[in-house]
């Protein structure tokens, strides 16, 4: 269930790295950003599906305002200069969360009492059923949007050359903003997922997923959405086999050695082609 | 046709981009001490030629015989060192550097071992190498623009510049990119007049793609001209003025100064 | 001195030199995320040094130097031939599992962390600094410096003036892998005691950005970068989530308004009085 988290953190980041080049760092704040809304929100009294939705519209939201400061004023800029950006809106975040709700870990109620299917020895929660589905769905409308729609074409064309997207008169000032819509909507979601399945959050907990999810989209191959999916299965399965096999101590090095390994061995990733970019 | 004392030979060269074939079966020579033009409609594929010679792409077959070496199998960045540099169409100095640390990167190549890079040129005023690059900016007349950083300055400024870069070089064979583009008539003369100079005193082989003819035809005692990858004609100016493939290649573009001239 | 007053100092100073450590490929037009594990490398290497062979910290901690610049130079050959993002992305895996790893080394302390017994103050620990940036400054006047320069400014043209771009980039990068492991190695000696759940992506992150917001076209960027970012939140009343709030703001504001950094290698040549012609002349207009 972890992997399919991981997954979606991923197809957050490699669709910014597709059509953008850019190595979004705020995504993992966008995330917690979505858990902790989502446990305000219920802690208030929220029925959870008005707590989801709105974290998700909040995800949404910020990730514009990340756009604002980083995109807008710095494609001519320095190379890393975006990313630095994304790396202080990042701390920025998670720095607020800590002076609005503090630091500690919080706990978001059980909202769905043992709901438990067993289908002969499997044990499927509802949550996490449900939030598998709305993932799945989630993503095959971004696939489909991305091939089926003109602006997911525009936005592919982006991918391959910005400058020639200009000459072939994509907008390209309104369909960024759009793809950063889109990711800060994919992160919130997993954070909302994070939140209802594990029922904890923290101001940091972007951080640890977000570098698995960054593992994801490598593994994957950057700008690949399906190759971010099973790069995310694929590191959520790396861990349990090491914790299984090696004990949890080992987790992160075999995770980051997979990740390394990776970026040294075939950079493209598993499925990934350098040259076309953001494919659905 | 190989002429006498060859310093440079294309030997049927080709170059694929894709599907797309941007030098044919290329085979010409550039005659020792001489000013060669190398001319040819938008796209002919003259930046590729220079490209090709100084490494930037391989070749697909073919060989580029350098005095008798062939460069087309060193690496580009030793190319330098056989006597080979060359400018850029559109001006490439580097932006973050002053204009007189861009002269100092084309003498890299007279000074590249473990100390050549530890030379502190930035250092030690009176550096060797430092006053060398200096004296070749005063003698092009930049000497107030030394510490300017390149990035601001105006175009033609850069162009000379980026001429001086690769003269650091002391280059046998010196490749120019469109040399006059976005001169005025007094600047195009100038430039002549300063290229033909330094050519002359230094023993210089110079290789040139200019579309303005008249710089041309002042300028050069040869001409190779390419259409789509191919050599259609090569000779004096006024020869190669006079064949017919010429006149249909640059039909509609430069017809009118072939006539006036 | 107040016990205050040298901690803030021993801080910046330690700063100081991380600052360099990613300013060296910075300048070369390379990203190293992982700037925390070359540090983590350096740390426990002197530490075990100087706590086993009771070597003095003064030959212990140039000694981790080392070792980190030699791992530096076993991931630059093969993580150099990725480019742009994926070499960031090596770096930054890298410092995770060194991190990783040296949590699960039992020698070292593990997770518990590893105490140290040498103990350095202020004034070494200055002098090491001043080491650090006495050597990085001669290094760019060096011919050395330019090529950096070029290489990062355009690689393909560096390499057609003949520059080994590669060599360079490896150059920089494993330079500045020793320099962040002499950071690690003060650390360890001053505060007596060496935990790698310190040196997390974050720190690596927080140096990266000294970097950028100092400037990374002149020598004296990252001294800048560093120092403000270590003595305003000092400055700046208030708890630590507010300062970190404020921190991030002032370096997205920084990054918008002047994305080149606070110095750049055009003010320095004019603050030396190098001023060409030129530049008056633009000034005036
Ligand atoms: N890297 C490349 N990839 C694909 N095609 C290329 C590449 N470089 C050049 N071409 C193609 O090769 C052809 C020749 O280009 P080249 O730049 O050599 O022309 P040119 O004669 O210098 O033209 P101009 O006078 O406009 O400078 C053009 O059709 C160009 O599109
Ligand atoms: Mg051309």
């Amino acid at each position: 269930m972890l992997g399919s988290i991981y997954a979606i953190v991923g197809v957050a980041l490699t669709l910014s790295i597709g059509v953008l080049k850019f190595l979004n760092f705020s995504i993992p704040g966008l995330f917690m950003i979505g858990g902790m809304t989502t446990w305000v929100l219920i802690r208030h009294g929220a029925p959870w599906p008005i707590a989801a939705l709105s974290a998700l519209a909040v995800g949404a939201a910020a990730s514009l305002v990340v756009e604002r400061f980083t995109w807008r004023w710095m494609r001519t800029a320095q190379e890393f200069v975006p990313l630095v950006s994304s790396m202080a809106f990042l701390i920025l975040f998670e720095n607020l969360a800590v002076a609005f709700w503090g630091s500690e870990l919080q706990s978001v109620p059980q909202l769905f009492g043992t709901s438990d299917w067993r289908i002969a020895n499997l044990v499927i929660s509802i949550p996490q059923l449900v939030g598998l589905l709305c993932s799945v769905a989630m993503i095959w409308g971004l696939s489909a949007f991305l091939t089926r729609t003109r602006l997911g074409r525009g936005l592919r064309t982006i991918a391959e050359d910005s400058n020639t997207a200009l000459l072939l008169g994509v907008d390209v000032n309104r369909i960024v903003p759009l793809v950063f819509v889109i990711s800060g909507l994919f992160a919130a979601l997993a954070g909302v997922l994070f939140a209802l399945n594990y029922r904890q959050v923290h101001p940091f907990m972007g951080e640890a997923l977000g570098l698995k999810g960054i593992s994801a989209m490598v593994v994957g191959g950057m700008g690949n959405i399906w190759g971010a999916i099973v790069g995310g299965l694929i590191i959520g399965l790396a861990e349990a086999f090491s914790i299984r096999y090696f004990g949890a101590d080992f987790v992160d090095i075999s995770v980051y050695g997979l990740l390394l390994l990776i970026l040294i061995v075939r950079p493209t990733g598993l499925f990934g082609d350098a040259r076309t970019g953001a494919r659905a | 046709m190989t002429g006498p004392d060859p310093i440079l030979i294309f030997d049927a060269v080709s170059k694929h981009f894709g599907g797309l074939a941007v030098i044919e079966d290329l085979s010409f020579s550039v005659r020792r001490g001489s000013c060669t033009g190398l001319i040819g409609p938008n796209g002919a594929g003259k930046t590729t030629v220079f490209n090709l010679i100084t490494g930037v792409y391989p070749i697909d077959t073919g060989r580029i015989l350098l005095d008798g070496v062939d460069i087309a199998r060193i690496p580009s960045r030793r190319r330098i060192h056989h006597g080979v540099a060359r400018n850029f169409q559109n001006i490439r100095l580097m932006p973050h550097l002053s204009a007189l640390e861009n002269i100092l990167i084309g003498q890299h190549c007279r000074n590249s071992g473990f100390l050549g890079v530890l030379q502190p040129v930035n250092l030690i005023p009176g550096n060797r190498w430092r006053e060398e690059a200096r004296a070749a900016l005063a003698e092009a007349g930049l000497a107030q623009i030394e510490n300017a950083t390149v990035g601001s300055l105006p175009y033609g400024l850069q162009k000379r510049i980026e001429l001086l870069r690769a003269l650091m070089a002391q280059p046998r064979l010196l490749l120019l990119d469109e040399p006059a583009a976005g001169l005025n008539p007094a600047e195009t003369d100038a430039l002549r007049e300063d290229i033909t100079a330094i050519c002359r005193d230094r023993g210089i082989t110079l290789l040139v793609v200019e579309h303005d003819m008249h710089f041309v035809d002042a300028l050069c005692s040869e001409v190779v001209v390419l259409n789509f990858g191919r050599k259609i004609a090569e000779g004096s100016p006024d020869r190669v003025r006079e064949d017919a493939l010429v006149r249909e290649a640059y039909l509609g573009t430069a017809a009118a100064e072939q006539t006036h001239a | 001195m107040s016990g205050y007053l040298e901690g803030v100092l021993v801080l910046l100073a330690i700063n100081i030199v991380y600052a360099y450590a990613a300013f060296l490929p910075i300048a070369a037009g390379q990203l190293n995320l992982g700037i925390a594990g070359f540090a983590v490398i350096g740390g426990y290497f002197s530490a075990f040094v100087s706590n086993q062979l009771a070597v003095s910290p003064l030959l212990a901690i140039p000694l981790g130097g080392a070792v980190a610049g030699l791992v530096g130079l076993a991931v630059a050959v093969p993580v150099l031939r990725t480019r742009g993002i994926y070499l960031a992305l090596a770096t930054f895996a890298l410092g995770e599992m060194v991190r990783a790893g040296i949590l699960n080394l039992e020698v070292v302390g593990g997770a518990a962390g590893y105490p140290v017994t040498a103990f350095i103050r202020l004034p070494t620990i200055a002098l090491f600094t001043l080491g650090v940036v006495g050597l990085v400054w001669l290094l760019f006047s060096t011919r050395f410096g330019i090529a950096i320069t070029a290489v990062h400014d355009d690689e393909r043209v560096a390499d057609l003036m003949g520059l080994n771009v590669r060599a360079f980039q490896v150059a920089a990068f494993t330079m500045g892998s020793a320099i962040a492991g002499i950071g690690g190695g003060l650390y360890a000696h001053h505060f007596s005691y060496i935990e790698a759940q310190y040196f997390s992506i974050s720190l690596s992150i927080s140096i990266v950005l000294y970097v950028l917001f100092g400037g990374t076209q002149s020598v004296l960027g990252p001294l800048l970068g560093a120092t403000v970012f270590t003595l305003l939140p000092e400055l700046l009343r208030g708890s630590a989530q507010w300062r970190y709030v404020i921190f991030a703001a002032i370096l997205i504001v920084v990054m918008v308004v002047r994305p080149q950094g606070l110095v750049t290698g055009t003010q320095i040549r004019r603050l030396l009085g190098l001023r060409s012609e030129f530049d008056r002349k633009e000034q005036a207009t």
